[in-house]
């Protein structure tokens, strides 16, 4: 049973990480970005090959995927955000421009790198701390560690510095945010480049926890949308609850059912979740 | 002059142009009300003028300089801020974080904090509740912090749209008492008010507007006298007790 919650927990920890990007885009700029996941397997990718071409570990290509994916995503919003800015459908239209985007991605992906399964292979990927009659997966507590010392440092970004109350401010009254002398442009494209960064560093540690190919990010994205879902849309705090329970959850599920159902846990969670409350955990209900 | 409007056209997304060539001009330290029926482009000019919609043609000079399409935080940078009709607040922000929002363009933190307690000499129910989330606020509350928050960069000019907009009568008047002492701030007030009768007693000058042009213009004292009021509301002369 703690074994199980042991799992579920650190597992929770890196979807926490994966989830904290998408949040905050949807939080700042009401974007639901579908290409999250695609953007998460071309960091996975990088790390991939910094590993097997040079020897880099995951976590220390941490230091490249994140700037690479910061500046991927200034430029991708600078260059395809901006132009939806001010039409009548702006988040209809964002959704399908995410959407095309993952496409493209997923379809360059393929090209370049076939659709071959992959994963690092770091020597802690595949060894366990024993405490008494608990095993703890090194890579696995690594790896939520590192997600959840990344996601303190965006809160504490996000509470304690100018930039993350602008930040906060344009998550709760975009127009408030102009008056009192907020750069939206320039806030919204940083949040996006931070979104994109934690992405790039949520593909670092996917590429030695699971295995990846190209089109594997739409799992990602299903199993992502159901997180901040749960956690409230737009909510960091949210997200991280969020992908905690419903990893402990399937986790579970898992042992008790077999690893097959394990993802359905998700998607059930998603359809409860939106009969019975749909602002999620904690959202707030929207009054007309 | 501090601002001038000049043959300003301007609409929303594709639709048609609310404001038709409007112009008028402001001058220092007074103030000003826009009054008209609904669909006039009130709301619409302040929103231009604020840098929150960009005009289609004309232009808008503050200070003799050209300033048409500066975004709002450029504009703010000049002294020109804006207190909207809709609720405007950070509602998970504290009264505090609210105020402390209203300088962002304020480097100098113990200005910031001058200020703040500034706005609880105005306001004191918002020092009661400085750490209260602003969104658990009567409307009335919110309305001064509002226009408390505005106050915090100190500015030049302040353009308020319908402060009294869903408000209890006796918050209603806390707010037009402030707003009757802005110009003793040195602060050039344009104001936008359904309540005729209320804007024009606190402004020293109004404007009058119809289908996205000025009709008229003169003395607020005068402008309440004016039978063109009545006809332009409800076709007939105004009841004024």
């Amino acid at each position: 049973m703690i074994q199980i919650l042991i799992l579920g927990l650190l597992l929770g920890g890196v979807y926490a990480l994966m989830a904290s990007g998408l949040t905050l885009l949807f939080g700042v700029m009401r974007i639901v970005n579908l290409a999250h996941g695609a953007l998460m397997v071309v960091a996975a990718y990088v790390s991939f090959f910094l590993f097997t071409e040079l020897g880099i570990d995951p976590f220390l290509s941490l230091v490249v995927t994140m700037p690479t994916m910061f500046l991927v995503g200034v430029v991708v919003y600078r260059w395809l955000f901006t132009r939806l800015e001010g039409t009548d459908r702006y988040s209809e239209m964002t959704v399908l421009l995410t959407f095309g985007l993952a496409l493209v991605i997923e379809g360059l992906l393929g090209y370049f790198f076939t659709g071959i399964f992959r994963s690092t292979s770091p020597g802690y990927a595949t060894n366990s701390f024993i405490v008494g009659d608990l095993f703890i997966p090194r890579g696995q507590l690594y790896g939520s560690l590192t997600s959840l010392a990344l996601i303190l440092g965006l809160w504490l970004f996000l509470n304690f510095t100018k930039t993350g109350y602008a930040i906060q401010a344009l998550t709760q009254n975009r127009t408030a945010a102009q008056i009192v002398g907020v750069n939206v442009r320039r806030v919204s494209t940083l949040s996006f480049g931070i979104g994109m960064a934690l992405a790039g560093a949520a593909g670092s540690l996917l590429s030695y926890l699971f295995t990846f190919f190209p089109g594997q990010h739409w799992q990602w994205i299903a199993l992502l949308l159901s997180l901040i879902v749960l956690g409230g849309l737009g909510s960091l705090a949210g997200a991280v609850v969020g992908s905690l329970l419903l990893a402990v959850l399937a986790a579970f599920v898992s042992n008790w059912l077999g690893s097959t159902w394990s993802p359905m846990t998700f998607y059930l969670a998603l359809f409860i979740i939106l009969l019975v409350r749909p602002q999620g955990l904690f959202g707030e209900k929207e009054t007309v | 002059m501090l601002l001038h409007v000049d043959q300003v056209t301007a609409g929303y997304r594709s639709g048609p142009d609310i404001l038709q060539g409007l112009s008028l001009d402001i001058e220092e330290n007074r103030t000003y009300c826009i009054i008209g029926p609904n669909g006039a482009g009130k709301s619409t000019l302040l929103k231009v003028i604020g840098g929150l919609l960009t005009a289609r043609s004309g232009s808008i000079r503050f200070r003799d300089e050209e300033v048409t399409g500066l975004r709002p935080d450029q504009l703010l940078g000049r002294g020109v801020c804006f207190v909207p009709q809709d609720p405007s607040l950070f509602p998970k922000m504290t009264v505090r974080q609210n105020l402390v929002m209203g300088a962002f363009l304020e480097d100098d933190k113990s200005v910031v904090r001058s200020r703040i307690e500034e706005a609880f000499g105005l306001f004191p129910v918002l020092a009661e509740k400085a750490n209260q989330a602003a969104g658990t606020l009567s409307g009335g509350q919110q309305q001064m912090l509002l226009m408390g928050r505005a106050l915090m960069i100190k500015p030049t000019m302040m353009m308020i749209d319908e402060p009294s907009l869903g408000l209890a009568p006796q918050a209603a008047d806390q707010i037009f008492e402030t707003i009757a002492g802005l110009s003793d701030l040195g602060i050039t007030t344009l104001l936008v008010e359904q309540s005729v009768e209320r804007g024009l007693n606190v402004s020293d000058w109004a404007f009058v507007l119809d289908l996205g042009q000025k009709r008229f213009e003169g003395p607020s004292d005068e402008i309440l006298e004016d039978p063109r009021i009545g006809e332009l509301y409800m076709g007939k002369a105004p009841r004024i007790e």
